[in-house]
C-alpha cells in the first residue's frame, strides 16, 4: 500500500490535464457563472501551466493574461510572460506596479532595514533574504539571513532581528497583495474569475501570501507537486525557456531561488519526501530509495511539520463563531502528518 | 535557578498566555507547539537583550533553545564564557 520509489510522482499527463480542465470548466462556468479567467503571468512555470490549462478549457478568447512587473522583478519575467502569451495567443494587459509599491513605501521600508545592517548600502547594491541551511546537516531552527551584494559583487550576510525580519516580510508581501488587487479589478470588470497558481509543494509548506498570490477564486494546480507541474508543462508543450527557468519568488533585487529562499532542498527531492511523509511510507524504504540516512530524513520531516504548522492559518477561512463553520485548525495539520 | 525562572516566566507570559499548561523543564517547546519559528526569534531577542550577549547562527539549535533546561544551560555557559573572557582580558592588562 505504501509502495515508494523515485517514480512515485509520475502522472498520466493526459488524464490529469483532462481532469483539471473538467474541474475548471465546472468551476468557472457553472459554479461561478463567469465568462473567463484572469491569470497573473509571472514568467514562471506555475502561472504558465494555469494559463495554458485555462486556454485548453475555455479557449484563448476567454483568458486574459496580466503582466505585473516592478523594478525589482527579473527582466526575464516580463519577457517570458510575453512569450507565453504570444504562444497561447491570449490578450494581455501590462500594469507596472512600481509606482503603487513606491506609494506604499515598500522599497523605502525595506531599504531602511537594509541600511541598519549595511550603512553603505546604495544604488546598484542588490539584496535578498535566504533561509538558514543548517537543517540539512544537523538539527537546526529556521531563521533568515539578509544577504547584500555590493557594486563589486562582494556578498555580505547578517541575521535579521525579529522586528526587522517581520517588517521586511510584511513590506515584501505588499508586492503579491498589490498584484492581487489588480487581478481582481480586471477579473471583475470582465466578469471573469482569478485563476490561482499555487502548487501542492507550496501549499503544504505555506509558501504563498495570504490575500496575495493566495487570494484567488480557484486553485487548479494546488493538488500537483511542483515536479508534477513540470511534467504537465512538458506534456502541454509550454516553452522550454519557462520550464528550464529556476523557480524563484522574484521579489528581491538579488536573484534568489525558491530552494535558497525557503525550501532548502531541490524540488525533486522535496516532493518525494513530502509525498513519503504524507503517506507515512516506512522510513527505511524512503532511506533506501533516496539513498539518504534516516536521521537526515527525520530532520527534514521535522522542518516540513514546523513550516506546515506555522502556516496553518494561510490555508483556512478566518476563524469565526458561525456554528458548524469554525475551522480552528487546518485539517491537514490535525491529521498527525504535517 | 534564577535564569530558569526568568525563562519560564517569559515563555508563560508570551507564548502560553493564560493557558494552564504543565511545562516541565525538559519539554520540547517546538514539539509541544509552544513556540514556532517566529517564537524562536522572539526568544532569541529576549535572551540577547536580557543577558547582553549575541547568539551566533550556529548556536540557533534545539540543543540550546528547545527546552527551559537547555535554554538555561546555554545562557549559563554563554555568561560563564564571557566572564572568563573578561577575566583573561583583565590579566593581560
Amino acid at each position: 500500500m505504501n509502495h515508494f520509489d523515485k517514480k512515485a510522482l509520475e502522472i498520466d499527463c493526459l488524464a490529469e490535464a483532462t481532469r483539471i480542465c473538467e474541474f475548471m470548466r465546472k468551476t468557472v462556468l457553472k459554479d461561478y457563472r463567469r465568462r473567463g479567467v484572469v491569470v497573473g503571468i509571472s514568467g514562471g512555470i506555475d502561472s504558465a501551466l494555469t494559463a495554458t490549462l485555462s486556454v485548453k478549457t475555455l479557449g484563448k478568447e476567454r483568458v486574459l493574461g496580466l503582466i505585473l512587473p516592478e523594478k525589482e522583478s527579473s527582466p526575464e519575467s516580463e519577457v517570458f510572460g510575453r512569450h507565453l502569451a504570444e504562444w497561447l495567443e491570449i490578450k494581455t494587459e501590462t500594469v507596472p506596479i512600481t509606482p503603487i509599491l513606491e506609494s506604499l513605501g515598500v522599497y523605502q521600508r525595506r531599504e531602511a532595514i537594509v541600511r541598519k545592517y549595511f550603512p553603505d548600502f546604495t544604488d546598484g547594491w542588490k539584496y535578498k533574504l535566504s533561509i538558514s541551511k543548517d537543517t540539512l546537516e544537523r538539527e537546526g531552527l529556521n531563521f533568515f539571513h539578509l544577504i547584500v551584494v555590493d557594486n563589486d559583487g562582494v556578498t555580505h550576510k547578517e541575521r535579521l532581528s525579529l522586528n526587522d525580519h517581520l517588517e521586511m516580510v510584511a513590506a515584501t508581501e505588499m508586492k503579491q497583495r498589490t498584484r492581487m488587487i489588480i487581478l481582481y479589478f480586471y477579473a471583475e470588470k470582465s466578469n471573469y474569475i482569478v485563476g490561482g497558481t499555487t502548487n501542492k509543494s507550496e501549499l503544504l509548506q505555506g509558501f504563498f501570501v495570504k490575500y496575495g498570490d493566495g487570494g484567488v477564486d480557484m486553485e487548479p494546480i494546488a493538488h500537483l507537486y511542483k515536479t508534477q507541474v513540470f511534467q504537465l508543462a512538458e506534456f502541454l508543450g509550454i516553452p522550454q525557456e519557462i520550464i528550464k527557468r529556476t523557480p524563484s519568488p522574484d521579489t528581491w533585487s538579488a536573484g534568489v531561488s525558491d530552494e535558497e529562499f525557503y525550501f532548502r532542498i531541490p524540488y525533486d527531492l522535496l516532493d518525494l519526501l513530502l509525498y513519503a511523509h504524507e503517506r507515512q511510507v516506512p522510513l527505511e524504504g524512503v532511506s533506501n530509495v533516496l539513498n539518504m540516512p534516516p536521521e537526515k530524513i527525520m530532520r527534514l520531516y521535522k522542518d516540513f511539520d514546523a513550516k506546515n504548522k506555522a502556516t496553518w492559518h494561510l490555508r483556512i477561512m478566518p476563524p469565526n463563531l458561525i456554528p458548524s463553520f469554525t475551522p480552528l485548525e487546518d485539517p491537514a495539520a490535525s491529521s498527525g502528518v504535517f | 535557578m534564577q535564569i530558569e525562572n526568568e525563562i519560564r516566566k517569559f515563555i508563560m507570559e508570551n507564548f502560553l498566555w493564560d493557558e494552564e499548561v504543565n511545562l516541565s523543564e525538559e519539554d520540547s517547546l517546538l514539539e509541544k507547539g509552544i513556540i514556532d519559528s517566529t517564537g524562536v526569534l522572539e526568544l532569541v531577542a529576549f535572551i540577547e537583550e536580557t543577558y547582553s550577549f549575541k547568539i551566533n547562527d550556529e548556536e540557533l539549535a534545539p540543543e540550546n533553545l528547545d527546552s527551559i533546561k537547555n535554554i538555561s544551560q546555554f545562557i549559563q555557559n554563554k555568561l560563564s564564557f564571557s566572564r572568563e573572557g573578561l577575566n583573561r582580558e583583565a590579566v593581560r592588562i
